[in-house]
């Protein structure tokens, strides 16, 4: 492996074909706007210039390291041409941080201080440019911010292959646009170029002026919308910033999901239905143990299911693919032995959604089958006509099509109208109440933290299982 | 007379630009030579042997180019005569197009035969009407008599030629950014690593050569490379097309001896200047090469015959460049101020917006070069001028960034106390003239 | 641009196969040349003929100076005012076009005759000043020389 020597130190490039790399792997920061690990090499924004020794200066995302080649990358040329470099970004972006959702977490302005710092030298009127331009239902363009690295539009040609955007014009005039006949709605993957933008050029809709970075905070988690089990970050009010609210759910509410990057499932994107999580996960709760649907006790649930399998030998379990390792494990430690359990999909495809890619997205809209069908099978469930109780886990069940003669019992989480139609139902907590694994359908696992406090009247599967299966009653324990 | 000639040293008539008039002077002698006595690597040999060097502006030793082309390797390679003449102050290659297309295209068919090119192009630009109904015929001669396609001259040597027509940009000159517009996409120039000679065209294996460069080569395999050497001077053997234009008497197309004095092609080949105004400056080779004072460049008075010689190594060292050979001659009396807000109103207009530092720098500095040519200069401005195009220099992917700088720099240096004047006046010390009253 | 295309796949017999993309400017210049501009059709017709991304082909009819994709007037005054031509008199002739068509550089007369624009170096400065009309080159242009030209534009 060619080794090379960064401000003095000597570095072993290992795989990295080009010094910026091999900087970055090793401890030497070079900043970069328009180089992205994903993307192909532009060398567009001029900022990751660095010196070799006997060659001057160049940019360090387009230098092949070569063995025993001498780099500095903060030499007085260096730092002189870097903040020459954030001069003529500055030129005429508008600085308005102070309405810029990315202030914060923006790449600019940490450049800024972090190597210019300096008064802007220019006097001249900043050139207007359009602000707001709406790209899609959910993304929003303000070209006056765009510093023209690019990588937004390598995104859509590189990436998701969709095309849509490109730089129009030439000169300082050149500007970010979709294509006339596509909006980047045609996009499954389009917001990821908000997070990849630099600056604040592309803003999420459904986020703009919704809150300050700065009083938020990611919880690590894993989209639940398909096998592919992407890695996301759930961005939510920091526990010290709470605001004095009368609806406390303003506090807890998922305010953005991100991409967790995690190389062996989703790299840096997700899609943009992984972004939405709050459609699946904060749909109105069930929050109330039912009974024929008149509210009980979760004690005295527990104890009606109790009553029902002790009464029933013929007992189906249809499992949840939503449902975690753990508390799959814990169905099948608990009662496994006791019903005839089969793994069903708790969501299909929508109308209008893209239902399977070569990038991310998977046909299969749960996050678990695979771990459940490792537990229990992967046949088909098949409900015999003489069944005398149903384990119904989760949604996607449709109540009408089991045995006239069968009682069932529902675990689940929202509010549906099945809820009332069982003749026991329990509510669950979600994936952000509790901790736990799923295991995508390349086996790979991924563990989601909670996030959001669960609701008083609805218990862990994993504490409910144990207590349905054990003899004697549940008295004294829940 | 300018010396002796490599391309113009024949009389045009009404034919002399077609293929019957090109074979009458030896045309295609020199394909035919070649294709029969000649490997391709002999023909690269003669290039290098003859020293020749690029005529575009950055006066690569063109044989270099073309050995970093292996004609064997087994992969496409692609032959690109620039045809995209759009320094201001150039129009030499027009000249080649209109008046000598075939000298262009034997070359470009030995051009082709030497580096293993099937496919070769003329990126012409989309301005040029007329040169391009010329090439355009002559490219259809060509084909008939069997020049082109398959089986040339019965050697099993096959090419053909695409004539590319630009649509006006000028970027498009900068070798790497006329590969983006040919490939379709918008002409955007490339970084090197790679080189285009490793991945140019279509990703493979590339030379573009400038068109008085390339239209040169049938000259030299028709004489040999001891023959081209014996023109010019050592370092800086051949001819140049001069383009010269401005305040002066008889502008045209010269091709002149490198190494041939300033001064008599000023003021005895030239006519001298007009309204018999004093040299204030020159321009030696397009806006991109940094203007002279006529004090600098010492063609001051006629017949002040030890001036300045015209060649590559003579005006590097003088810190300009002959450049696109495209000079302009500046007369006393003529704004300068108003003439550098011309240039980098061209700049800014011609940057395609791609690297930070052109995009934005060009804007910035004819904003306010504007703002000073309307009256509300800044005594500052002087310095974020040269700020600017200090930063501009060496930071950017192709050379329109640097040029732009080298041009206001220049201006600067050498007549600092007009832009002092007009910053501290509001108005020009010479009334704004650009034309020789 | 549909009755063009036997004319584009004649292009293509000197091209490398493969690369169709290339001819993305050819064809979009003699579209050009046929109807006065590029319409939003053609744009289509390209994208399905040529097998590109439209947003490609947008960027490049935005790229190029001499593109456009809208009429403009029947004849079209194109007036190079660099530096070689501005020293010839280029911006008195402007002024001189410009007050005599009562229109700005950018605009098109009422009438749609004549369209004025300023360019930047045309490649004749030994000839300066410059007019592009349409396609073609008039060189060393006075304002009187300018008149008598108009005067055949009809």
């Amino acid at each position: 492996m060619p080794v090379i020597f960064i401000n003095g130190e000597a570095v072993d490039t290992g795989e990295h074909p080009t010094v910026l790399q091999a900087a970055l792997a090793n401890g030497f920061y070079v900043p970069h706007f328009c180089w992205h690990p994903e993307l192909s090499v532009v060398g567009n924004c001029r900022v990751c210039l660095v010196e070799q020794e006997g060659r001057g200066v160049n940019i360090a995302c387009n230098m092949p390291v070569v063995d025993g080649m001498r780099i500095e990358t903060d030499s007085e040329t260096v730092r002189a041409q870097r903040k020459a470099m954030l001069q003529f970004i500055l030129l005429n972006h508008p600085v308005d941080c102070g309405i810029c959702d990315k202030a914060g977490e923006c790449t600019l302005q940490d450049y800024h201080y972090a190597y210019n710092g300096e008064p802007a030298l220019s006097r001249e009127p900043k050139l207007k440019g359009t602000k707001f331009y709406p790209l899609s239902s959910r993304i929003l363009l303000d070209n006056e911010r765009c510093i023209l690295c690019s990588r937004c539009v390598r995104f859509t040609r590189e990436v998701s292959k969709s095309n849509v955007l490109g730089i129009e014009y030439r000169g300082d005039s050149a500007l970010v646009r979709p294509a006339e006949d596509r909006t980047l709605d045609d996009d499954p993957y389009s917001d990821n170029v908000i997070d990849i933008c630099p600056v604040g050029a592309l803003l999420s809709r459904s986020f703009l002026h919704q809150a300050r970075v700065w009083y938020l905070e990611p919880t690590p988690s894993v989209c639940p919308r398909c096998a592919r089990g992407c890695t996301v970050q759930l961005w939510h009010r920091k526990p010290e910033w709470q605001l004095k609210t009368l609806d406390p759910s303003h506090n807890t509410r998922i305010l953005r999901v991100t991409p967790l990057e995690n190389p062996r499932v989703n790299g840096p994107w997700i899609c943009n239905r992984g972004r939405d999580l709050g459609e699946v996960l904060e749909r109105p709760r069930a929050e109330q143990a039912l009974q024929k649907g008149a509210g009980v006790t979760m004690m005295e649930a527990i104890e009606a299911t109790r009553a029902l399998i002790a009464e029933s030998t013929r007992r189906i379990a249809l499992v949840s693919s939503w449902a975690s390792n753990e508390e799959l494990r814990a169905f099948q430690n608990a009662l496994g032995d006791r019903f005839t359990s089969f793994v069903k999909p708790d969501q299909l495809p929508e109308e209008g959604e893209v239902v399977e890619d070569e990038l991310l997205i998977r046909a299969d809209k749960n996050p678990n089958t695979r771990a459940a069908q490792d537990l229990f099978g992967s046949e088909a469930p098949e409900i015999r006509e003489d069944a005398d109780l149903i384990l119904v886990w989760g949604e996607g069940v449709d109540f009408a099509q089991l045995p006239r003669g069968a009682k069932i019992v529902f675990l689940g989480s929202w509010l549906l109208p099945e809820v009332g139609h069982a003749d026991v139902f329990i509510p669950l907590s979600i994936q952000t109440e509790r901790r736990g694994h799923y295991t995508n359908f390349e086996g790979v696992v991924s563990a989601f933290e909670p996030c959001q406090p669960r609701p008083e009247g609805v218990i862990d599967a994993e504490t409910l299982f144990p207590l349905l299966a054990a003899p004697g009653g549940a008295r004294g324990r829940a | 007379m300018t010396g002796r000639k490599v391309l113009t040293g024949f009389e045009i008539t009404a034919d002399s630009h077609t293929l019957a008039g090109y074979r009458a002077r030896g045309g295609y002698e020199a394909l035919a030579k070649a294709l029969k006595t000649m490997q391709p690597r002999d023909v690269t040999q003669e290039i290098v042997d003859s020293g020749i060097q690029g005529r575009g502006g950055a006066a690569f030793p063109a044989g270099r180019k073309w050995q970093g082309i292996d004609p064997h390797d087994g992969q496409p390679h692609y032959l690109i005569a620039n045809a995209d003449e759009g320094e201001p102050g150039t129009f030499k290659d027009r000249w080649v197009l209109e008046h000598d297309p075939h000298a262009l295209l034997e070359s470009m068919l030995l051009g082709s035969y030497a580096l293993g090119v099937r496919h070769a192009f003329v990126y012409i630009r989309g301005e040029y009407d007329r040169p391009w109904r010329r090439l355009d015929a002559a490219v259809e001669e060509a084909y008939a008599e069997g020049l082109f396609g398959e089986n040339i001259l019965g050697s099993g040597f096959s090419c053909d030629l695409f004539v590319f027509r630009g649509a006006g940009a000028y970027v498009c000159g900068e070798a790497s950014s006329l590969l983006g517009s040919i490939e379709g996409t918008r002409a955007w120039p490339r970084n090197r690593p790679p080189r285009m000679t490793v991945r140019g065209l279509y990703q493979a294996p590339t030379v573009v050569n400038n068109v008085e460069t390339i239209a040169s080569m049938a000259w030299i395999i028709r004489n040999g490379a001891q023959a081209f050497r014996e023109i010019g001077t050592e370092k800086s053997p051949g001819t140049r097309l001069i383009s010269i234009s401005g305040h002066i008497r008889y502008p045209g197309v010269y091709e002149v001896e490198l190494g041939y004095s300033w001064t008599k092609f000023l003021h005895e080949d030239c006519g001298g200047l007009l309204c018999n105004k004093p040299l204030k400056a020159v321009i030696p080779g397009g806006i991109s090469s940094q203007v002279m004072t006529g004090m600098d460049a010492k063609v001051l008075t006629p017949g002040e015959v030890e001036g300045m010689t015209l060649d590559h190594e003579v005006l590097r060292a003088a810190g300009s460049s002959l450049g696109s050979g495209g000079m302009i001659v500046i007369a006393e009396g003529t704004c300068m101020v108003r003439l550098l807000q011309i240039m980098l109103r061209f700049y800014r207009h011609e940057s395609c917006g791609q690297c930070t530092p052109c995009r934005e720098g060009t804007g910035w500095m004819h904003r306010i070069i504007d703002r000073i040519v309307a009256g509300e200069g800044r005594p500052e401005d002087i310095g974020t001028l040269y700020h600017i195009a200090r930063f501009n220099d060496g930071t950017t992917i192709c050379g329109l960034g640097d040029a732009a700088g080298y041009a206001a720099t220049a201006m600067l240096d050498n007549f600092r106390d007009e832009f002092d004047y007009y910053i501290e006046h509001g108005h020009s010390k010479f009334g704004g003239n650009l034309e020789c009253q | 641009m549909k009755h063009l295309i036997p004319e584009f796949e004649r292009l293509k017999t000197r091209l490398p196969p493969g690369h169709d993309a290339t001819l993305l400017l050819p064809c979009l210049r003699r579209i050009q040349e046929d109807q006065g501009y590029i319409a939003d059709g053609d744009i289509e017709g390209l994208v399905e003929y040529l097998g590109v991304p439209r947003i490609q082909i947008e960027e490049v009819l935005s790229f190029y100076g001499m593109l456009r994709r809208a009429p403009i007037g029947r004849w079209h005054l194109q007036v190079c005012h660099n530096v070689s031509c501005s020293m010839r008199g280029a911006e008195r002739l402007l002024d001189h076009l410009s007050g005599r068509l009562g229109i700005q550089p950018g605009e098109t007369t009422p009438d749609r005759r004549f369209t004025l624009s300023t360019v930047e170096c045309l490649g004749a400065c030994g000839t300066a000043p410059v007019v592009m009309v349409n396609e073609a080159y008039h060189e060393n242009l006075d304002p009187a020389g300018l008149d008598a030209l108009l005067e055949r534009l009809d």
